[in-house]
């Protein structure tokens, strides 16, 4: 992007050129978009948006829109858009963003006619109930099963996880849905998909303190920590609390990682060491989770080169 | 008597809270049938897989009413894969709960079950009739107190029934008893 100020031209150099689950951070502290009276979202120089950072903004987006502003995205390279269509983010933010330029009318209708066809893929899907859940299921445990070489049953873990973070989107949330977005990335040992589920409800810590069991929460990286742990829930009921719990069970069981981010607090947890790290970051309305899962061949050799040293 | 309740009727893949609500819709009218005595067995042969919020909500929700609402009902799970077993103790033990799984025709206490819930139950479930708190502490070489404690638990937890008789000198005694 080229600015003129006082006659001098400012050229702002894009600090990373993907947009993903942690660079988002980094646009939201750069373009502020919540504070802004005409919301903008500048992708100059971004050349990959991952599933994590699509189903981010699709919620950020729709945050903006439910305070009454239309968020515009803007300097979207060429490859990016056509990336944005066929992703079926197009059509998701449509009804609550502008794009500059805009894209034809025919265009997402275009696009949404190949939701489904690549199994690599799951376009950013809109999550108000689990009526969509199964199939999206399905498509996960088909890939980790075929492509990744996982056992039936490792597949399933890896969908059982998943789906307790997609309910948790309208479980939890009244006024406000879930997106669900996956991608497959690489070939053989290096193969890995990110699966990324947003929503733009009110985040873990005012969820929790809905429980009136729960007292006060001193910040959103507490009660990340709190929602990770089992039976911690918004509701007082003790069938509920164990979606976070199992997730990061299951992601260490199969040497995922994993990315939870609630307001200002956003957590990693490594699963090699089964633990995870808390940075500040601006706040973003919603709960929003990345999980990463590696071919299980890459796993293995990974596994062989530590059982040799 | 047994009702057999297959859940493969609803998907070999049981996932969301949203279809466990509708399961448990359905399996609340075959308990309201159910006489005292009569166990509901949850069928999951062919079941691959199940969520744990389809587990909590069905399997979790009929347990913790179960007592109150169908007294001396048995829910007992049969046809567990070794994968589904494991989800399945993995739920009941995040919701506190134990659970009757039925394999062949014997009996096993699975989830958040103390190793002496497990020895009672399953001395009461080889002893193939009903017994009293006295025989079964005199079993045990436990006291009468601790005994009525150890059946209280299970008869609260709904995987004991406890049922009034008479004694042979004509008092009221209470029966202890699993599924038969």
């Amino acid at each position: 992007m080229a600015v003129t100020l006082n006659a001098i031209m400012v050229i702002a150099v894009p600090a990373f050129d993907k947009l993903d689950s942690i660079s988002f951070d980094q646009l939201l502290a750069r373009q502020d978009p919540f504070g802004a009276a005409r919301p903008l979202i500048d992708l100059h120089g971004v050349r990959l948006v991952t599933p994590a950072g699509l189903v981010k903004l699709a919620a950020a987006l729709h945050a903006i829109a439910r305070d009454g502003r239309t968020p515009t995205i803007t300097q979207i390279d060429d490859s990016v858009r056509t990336y944005l269509m066929r992703s079926g983010f197009v059509s998701i933010v449509t009804p609550v963003a502008e794009f500059d330029p805009p894209f034809p009318s025919h265009v997402p209708n275009t696009f949404e006619r190949m939701r489904g066809s690549n199994p690599l893929l799951i376009e950013v899907t809109k999550l108000e109930s689990g009526k969509a859940l199964p199939q999206l299921l399905n498509q996960i445990v088909g890939v980790l099963n075929r492509r990744f070489k996982y056992p039936k049953y490792d597949a399933f873990d890896a969908a059982t996880a998943v789906s307790e973070i997609a309910q948790n989107t309208f479980d939890h949330n009244c006024g406000a849905c879930g997106f669900l977005a996956m991608q497959v990335y690489g070939t053989g040992p290096k193969r890995f998909l990110e699966i990324g589920v947003s929503d733009f409800g009110d985040g873990v810590a005012a969820t929790l303190m809905r429980n009136p069991k729960i007292g006060s929460i001193p910040s959103d990286g507490h009660a990340i920590r709190l929602a990770t742990q089992l039976g911690t829930s918004a509701f007082d009921d003790p069938t509920r609390g164990t979606g976070l719990f199992h997730l990061l069970e299951i992601a260490f069981k199969h040497e995922g990682s994993v990315q939870i981010w609630s307001g200002r607090a956003k957590m990693r947890f490594r699963m090699d060491q089964k633990r995870g790290w808390e940075f500040t970051v601006p706040n973003l309305p919603g709960v929003h989770v990345a999980m990463t899962l590696r071919s299980k061949t890459s796993s293995h050799q990974r596994a062989r080169k530590v059982d040799r040293k | 008597m047994i009702h057999n309740f297959p859940l493969h009727k609803y998907g070999r893949q049981l996932w969301t809270r949203d279809l466990a609500r509708k399961v448990r819709a359905e399996l609340h009218k075959i308990l309201e049938k159910a006489d005292e005595g009569d166990a509901v067995v949850l069928n999951l042969k062919d079941v691959e897989v199940f969520d744990f919020s389809f587990a909590n909500e069905l399997f979790g929700k009929t347990l913790f009413s179960l007592p109150a609402e169908f007294p001396g009902r048995f829910v007992l799970f049969e046809h567990l894969t070794p994968y589904t077993r494991e989800n399945l103790i993995n739920a009941l033990e995040g919701m506190k709960l134990m659970a009757i799984s039925r394999k062949g025709g014997t009996y096993e206490l699975i989830g958040k079950a103390h190793p002496a819930d497990v020895e009672t139950f399953n001395a009461l479930s080889q002893l193939r009739q009903p017994s009293t708190a006295a025989n079964l502490a005199d079993m045990f070489r436990v006291n009468l107190t601790a005994m009525h404690e150890r059946l209280n638990k299970l008869v609260e937890a709904g995987v004991v029934r406890r049922e009034a008789s008479t004694s042979s000198a004509g008092r009221v005694q209470y029966l202890y008893a699993v599924p038969r």
